[in-house]
């Protein structure tokens, strides 16, 4: 991985499963949310953005996501311009991401057909409406890896119960279930912990950990330097749209280059 | 009519007129009642089906794109929901009568007439309680079907599914003024039975109309109750389906 400011602070190997963004900026009209910042994360790896609220994170993971466009720089996936190729090829690169976004954001209907949803999407046409009538005459039969997904963060006893029914905490480890259902090559996951009690964001953290064993490339945005020293391999400091600093996550926290990154790491105020 | 019919009628007063008469006797033949209950329920189903394959992409589009246009047309809809009947009504017939548009059609005094005039009068009311409720949903619940790798289309299911309580209730605000409908069916329709006792485009509406007309009152709030128990049905059957599509 390699993140900092400019394009060639970002690394372009183009192996299996990197997404890179390389010098991106975007501005929603009102001045620069994110400017000149590069990040790429590879396989495996498990890189946490860090940083107080309000300095684009979130427009950063969007940007990652494929969701916006960037006003300047470019995101690639394995080599591929995200943004240079048509709107069926960027679908296709779009769903080998997976998002986890602060609220749980769960769809009115069971944890099953919850966790469900990406991987029912990916079928054809003919497979989910054969699938949907299936459904109304007999029981359901949630596939596998469904069932799999709920297993790493801890709920999959709870396959048939409603998801409006969950606390704040499980509905949370069903969302990040739901983005790990259908095996994305990379998981962006914006502050998802910041409201939930120790417990729930242990097994969010152990969860985060094993897809970085299993593979998948993890991005976490958050403010929680005390997370980000938990789980990452490496650590991006973002402020004011840019990254001050960034690299292996002991030399963020025990040597800071930059002074601004110091009073971060160290609880000072920024600003 | 016997004292025991008369009596029936009102009250079953013994136990042996029970046993050998109905509580009340039917003051016309059960083919009539079934051919307007079908004629009511063929043309609001129809038109109501219709309305609503036209209505939610409409809502959709209105509720979740910007338009040159975007607010005249979502106070049209809004007006649209007040439309006289009688006016509508007036309106299809010109429409389909030999010097209209869709004269060569022959449609005038026929059921499908009568589809088009309550399609005209259920599309305003489905399509803006259809738009409150998709623009009521949570915009970060279609964020999470975007992310999770849904196409445009997908993104609007999953909006549908998520604000379909609110969508029933717009079929059924819609079903409610087709099959109560008077004016304009009476007017694009014609009122017809033929000499078989069978309606041609006879609801149970304008039946009712043409029973109390005439003196029938007995007949008429009968006509009534029947009509009263298919829109509970037809508001059960829905609101069921509805429930069904829950934990889906």
């Amino acid at each position: 991985m390699t993140v900092g400011r400019g394009r060639a602070a970002s690394r372009s190997t183009g192996s299996a499963g990197t997404l890179e963004a390389a010098g991106v900026s975007f501005d929603y009209g009102d001045g620069a949310v994110v400017e000149d910042v590069s990040l790429a994360v590879d396989s495996g790896e498990v890189v946490v953005v860090i940083g107080p609220s309000g300095v684009g994170k979130t427009t950063l993971l969007g940007l990652l996501a494929l969701f916006e466009r960037p006003d300047d720089g470019t995101v690639t996936f394995d080599g591929t311009d995200a943004w240079a190729v048509d709107e069926s090829q960027r679908l296709a690169l779009r769903r080998r991401i997976g998002v986890v976004f602060q609220d749980a954001n769960l769809f009115d209907a069971s944890v099953a057909r919850n966790v469900e949803y990406g991987l029912r999407i990916r079928r054809s046409w003919r497979d989910r409406i054969r699938d949907a009538l299936g459904s109304v005459i007999g029981p359901d039969r949630p596939p596998g890896a469904v069932r799999e997904a709920l297993s790493v963060v801890g709920m999959a006893d709870d396959l048939d119960s409603p998801a409006a029914s969950l606390s704040g905490g499980e509905a949370q480890r069903v969302s990040f279930a739901r983005a790990l259902a259908y095996d994305p090559d990379v998981l962006l996951l914006d502050e998802p912990t910041s409201d939930l009690d120790p417990r729930n964001t242990a097994v969010i953290e152990d969860a985060i950990t094993e897809a970085g064993e299993r593979g998948i490339g993890v991005v976490v945005a958050t403010h929680d330097m005390h997370q980000a020293r938990r789980i990452a391999d490496r650590v991006a400091v973002l402020l004011d749209g840019t990254v001050l600093e960034s690299g292996p996550t002991d030399a963020i926290f025990e040597n800071p280059a930059d002074e601004r990154t110091r009073k971060f790491v160290e609880g000072e105020l920024v600003y | 009519m016997s004292p025991c019919s008369a009596a029936a009628t009102v009250a079953p007063l013994a136990a042996d007129c029970l046993l050998v008469t109905p509580l009340f006797e039917f003051p016309f033949e059960s083919v009539y009642v079934r051919s307007i209950v079908f004629v009511s329920l063929y043309v609001s189903v129809l038109a109501v089906l219709l309305s609503t394959a036209v209505s939610l992409p409409v809502a959709l589009v209105v509720g979740f794109s910007e338009f040159p246009g975007k607010r005249l047309l979502t106070s049209l809809i809004n007006t649209g929901m007040g439309f006289p009947s009688v006016v509508v009504g007036l309106l299809v017939l010109f429409t389909v009568s030999s010097q209209g548009p869709l004269g060569e059609l022959d449609l005038v005094f026929t059921k499908e007439a009568m589809i088009i005039s309550q399609f005209v009068l259920a599309t305003p009311a489905i399509t803006a309680i259809s738009l409150a409720a998709v623009t009521s949903v949570d915009s970060n619940l279609r964020d999470a079907a975007r992310a999770l790798g849904g196409t445009r289309l997908d993104v609007a299911l999953v909006t549908i599914k998520e604000a379909r309580y609110g969508i029933v209730t717009a079929v059924l605000a819609g079903f409610g003024r087709a099959i109560s409908e008077v004016g304009s069916v009476l007017i694009v329709g014609g009122n017809i039975a033929g000499a078989d006792g069978v309606s041609k485009t006879r609801t149970l509406t304008t039946a009712i109309q043409l029973e109390a007309r005439q003196g029938r009152y007995e007949t008429a709030m009968i006509l009534g109750g029947i009509l009263v128990v298919v829109v509970l049905a037809v508001n059960a059957l829905v609101v069921r389906l509805g429930d069904d599509g829950v934990m889906r």
